[in-house]
């Protein structure tokens, strides 16, 4: 049967070229139109381990990596037990393998009964016949299931030419000639058994984009003069995005020599009056919040990216995890104000990291932008008209409250004002001088210890909170308003929840899900509106010891409004599936 | 006729160091060394660390950033990089710079980062009463060490030839008008200085400590070539003594020089429009 959406998972070791094919195959889909979903995942060697990729092509948009796989590919199956829970698959899954391999089939752990439709080929074979090396497998692959499956053919030799374009002529040919070598073995010697055909209609090619990308060009599009950051994974391309461009427009970039001195110095360089950032993970986020902490204090406009990894400690470097939650909301010791705001997809990062410097440079607050390795590495087709030039008035935005010529008379530096925002000066503007400190101080940055003073700041500070939630109202919702089940999820959750809903609605449970982009300060309003018509709420997260349902629990009384909770919580690793999160759903259902 | 005058450099803010510390004689050179570049106050930040040696920051009528404990010198280079037209003065302890903020200053040293770093010894922490500090001297009893101290005294000097910081000198509080001098020296370097600031605490180390430093000091005679790293070394590891002045010093390009050639180098490249950055996820 012609499907227009289809998941493949490829497996191997690292010398089988696994990420490339994966790579090569999915710049292929995206030059024809179709939307993707890719997902890499390496074993713990740092180079040349086993390495598979998960990717999903569609005619319309997806939102999750597909939970099980329509075919499946191994170059090594000595090296696939490693991903067997990663890559789960269909009853009438397609296996596609190696006929060289010889690895013993009852060490395989697949049931039998997903067996039946196997492809043993010899890649090995025409590889070495058509390009005298063994090397070329992974090509001579593509071209086999490009013809299997009917992916697509003519633009993946397009994407060679692009792709080798600075290599000698001979490298494309070699390459073309791999592809044409599986698909004519596929054409001439071979019968296929299984009806599974991909069938698409092109579209305008599409872009692609990793997580870490977009926060990258989205920090860029509203304007980062100053990035400073110590690599750590998953994070590390977003520094390494800004290095490639950043200096292009005169900015500055600097590795320093930890996080802690990252999150100084763009605050340094934020008091000089500099739209300033930095990206990190885990164990460096923990290093980051004495100084987020002092960003609170001193008001200065910074963005910190954290790309939440598995925890606590070094945790999981290469696996996602939403568990830093409480940390970003409350971690820095004191009451320490910073907004933070999460990204629920590929795109969605670009968004939520032009809103962070909104925010940051109108409310002169520390805004943590709370991604996951899920979003940050995963690859996603982006339609390039979504960006506009007006996106977010971020012109508008671009320059931070200063004071005026009189207002300099008696700077007030902390002026006290209703929405918290006082007027900034930086070194440069004359009779602007003044001091910022990270010790409580008065309108004019004085040292005070006075208790009336830190009250007074301390309300000043949070005052800005009231302001935001007047200013901003915006929350996603899936599903009908009129749902009794509701879902509350939020970050890269949402791609799980939101098919999930569609598919339960489409079934005939009615749901509705919202997803928070604004995570703290609290939006209260739009909530209240949503939790109204429901009954049973389910409150779904990737964090074993349940800190969003805490945090909501915290501002929401539930049970006032004849709302009972069912939390859904798992530690991270694997990303959720539509699946799981569809079966919860069928259990609240029964609940009355 | 100067614009600027000692008084423009003063806030209004009254020190409140204990009478007789070394810190008073260390910001006195300050505003003196500041009168005589005739540095315009708006475009000065002095970026501070925590100890009482902090405070020194909220005495300036420049722009003044206290920050955390051991962090002067990454705040301090976010701020110089962030606008090159500022003159960018750390000040800090010796807790503050060799203990808990240690491991910034060869990062700083090594990058170059055009601005001055005055770290003010006492050898003790001051602010949080009397604890040993990186520079206390070996057996002497503190808060912290009942006993005697233990560990061995650091040698800043030495670590920052080491370090190779491109402008390494020491002073003595007390000795105003040679601080002035130094202080002035460091601030017009092209590149990262750092000045060791004998700086006497009264308080916690007692009055004796002004003789110790003053009998154990010695200005380096005028025909010193600090160019020479040998030499250097052999004053800093001549503990005997300590020599007030330039000690070492080395003209080679700033942090901001070389990220320039970078920044030509990329621009080269191509400069895209916002949207046009978009080409580089096009498959
Ligand atoms: C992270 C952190 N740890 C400890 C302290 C407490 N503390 C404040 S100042 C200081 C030491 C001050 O000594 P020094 O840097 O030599 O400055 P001095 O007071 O002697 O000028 C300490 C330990 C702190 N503020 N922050
Ligand atoms: S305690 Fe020592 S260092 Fe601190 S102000 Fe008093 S004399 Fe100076
Ligand atoms: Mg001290």
């Amino acid at each position: 049967m012609a499907r227009n959406n289809i998941v493949l998972g490829i497996a191997g070791s690292g010398g089988d070229g696994i990420i490339t094919a994966g790579d090569l195959l999915m710049k292929a889909a995206s030059h024809d139109g179709l939307f993707v979903f890719m997902m890499k995942s390496f074993g713990p060697q740092i180079r040349g381990g086993e390495s598979s990729i998960r990717l999903r092509m569609s005619e319309n948009p997806v939102a999750t990596q597909g939970d099980k796989l329509d075919i499946l590919v191994v170059l090594n199956w000595k090296d696939f037990p490693r991903f067997k829970l990663e890559l789960l698959l269909e009853d009438d899954v397609v296996i596609v393998s190696d006929s060289a391999d010889k690895f013993p089939e009852e060490d395989i752990p697949i049931e039998k009964s997903k067996m039946k439709n196997w492809y043993k080929i010899p890649m090995a074979e025409i590889a070495q016949e058509s390009s005298g090396t063994t090397q070329s497998k992974n090509i001579v692959m593509l071209g086999i299931i490009a013809e299997l499956f009917n992916l697509p053919k003519e633009a993946l030799k397009e994407i060679i030419k692009i792709r080798f374009a600075k290599k000698s002529q001979e490298v494309i040919d070699s390459n073309i000639n791999a592809i044409n070598a599986g698909q004519n073995y596929i054409k001439n010697s071979f019968t296929k058994k299984d009806s599974l055909e991909f069938a698409y209609e092109k579209q305008t090619p599409k872009l692609v984009m990793e997580g870490n990308e977009a926060i990258a060009y989205g920090a860029m599009y509203a304007g980062l003069d100053f990035f400073a950051g110590y690599p750590i994974t998953p994070s590390s391309e977003i520094m390494q995005w800004i290095g490639r461009f950043l200096p292009k427009y005169g900015g500055t970039i600097i590795q320093m020599e930890d996080e802690i001195a990252s999150i100084n110095a763009i605050i340094g360089a934020s008091f000089a009056g500099k739209k300033s950032m930095t990206a990190t993970s885990g164990p460096g986020i923990s290093l980051m919040n004495e100084g987020l902490g002092l960003a609170s204090i001193t008001e200065l406009p910074i963005v910190v990216i954290n790309v939440q990894r598995g925890g606590p400690s070094t945790g999981l470097p290469t696996k996602t995890e939403q568990s830093d939650l409480m940390q970003a909301i409350w971690g820095s010791h004191g009451d320490s104000p910073k907004v933070v705001i999460a990204p629920s997809d590929v795109e969605d990062c670009f968004d939520s990291t032009v809103l962070a410097f909104y925010i940051a440079e109108k409310y002169q607050i520390p805004v943590i932008v709370l991604s996951d390795g899920f979003i940050g590495t995963r690859k996603e087709s982006v339609d390039p008209t979504r960006f506009k030039d007006e996106h977010y008035g971020f012109k508008k935005t671009n320059q931070r409250l200063t004071p005026t010529k009189i207002e300099l008379v008696d700077y007030k530096r902390f002026k006290y004002s209703i929405d918290g925002i006082s007027p900034v000066s930086y070194p440069g503007i004359e009779g602007g001088e003044h001091q910022t400190a990270g010790i409580e101080h008065d309108e004019y940055g004085r040292p005070s210890s006075d208790v009336d003073v830190h009250r007074d700041m301390t309300i000043k500070r949070h005052a800005k909170f009231k302001a935001i939630k007047e200013e901003f109202n915006f929350d996603r919702f899936y599903g009908p308003d009129d749902a009794e089940i509701g879902i509350v999820a939020w970050g890269s959750t949402k791609g799980a929840v939101k098919e999930a809903v569609m598919k339960a609605n489409a079934s005939g449970i009615k749901v509705q899900a919202i997803i928070p982009q604004i995570i703290y300060p609290f939006l209260v309003k739009p909530f209240i509106n949503f939790i109204k018509t429901k009954k049973n709420i389910m409150i779904v997260e990737m964090a074993y010891s349940g800190p969003f349902a805490k945090y909501l629990k915290g501002f929401i009384d539930f049970g006032k409004y004849g709302v009972k909770t069912f939390p859904y919580r798992i530690p991270g690793g694997a990303p959720f599936t539509v699946e799981e999160i569809l079966n919860k759903i069928k259990e609240v259902a029964k609940e009355k | 006729m100067n614009k600027y005058t000692v008084k423009d450099y003063k806030s209004s803010a009254k020190p409140i160091w204990c009478p007789g510390c070394g810190d008073y004689g260390v910001l006195n050179s300050l505003y003196k060394a500041f009168e005589q570049l005739q540095i315009p106050p708006h475009k000065a930040a002095v970026i501070s660390g925590i100890g009482c040696s902090g405070r020194l920051s909220g005495y300036m009528n420049t722009y003044g950033f206290n920050g955390v404990h051991g962090r002067v010198l990454p705040v301090a280079t976010g701020v110089k990089m962030a606008n090159l037209e500022n003159t960018v003065i750390a000040v800090g302890g010796d807790g503050d710079g060799f203990s808990i903020g240690g491991g910034h200053i060869m990062h700083a040293a090594r990058k170059n980062i055009d601005i001055t770093y005055i770290v003010m010894d006492n050898g003790i922490y001051g602010l949080t009463k009397g604890q040993a500090s990186p520079t206390t001297p070996l057996g002497i009893p503190t808060k912290t060490t009942y006993y005697g101290n233990v560990g061995t005294t650091f040698n800043p000097i030495r670590t920052l030839i080491a370090y190779k910081a491109s402008f390494v000198a020491r002073i003595f509080s007390a000795n105003i008008k040679h601080s002035v001098d130094i202080i002035a020296q460091a601030i017009e370097h092209k590149g990262f200085s750092f000045i060791n600031a004998l700086s006497p605490c009264v308080t916690f180390r007692g009055k004796d400590q002004y003789d110790y430093f003053r009998n154990k000091s010695m200005i380096i005679p005028d025909d010193y070539d600090p160019t020479d790293e040998v030499k250097a070394f052999d004053y800093a590891n001549n503990e005997d003594t300590l020599e007030l002045g330039i000690i070492y010093k080395q003209n080679r390009p700033t942090y901001d020089e070389v990220l320039d050639t970078v920044r030509i180098k990329a621009k080269k490249e191509g400069v895209p429009s916002k949207l046009g950055l978009l080409h580089d996820f096009e498959v």
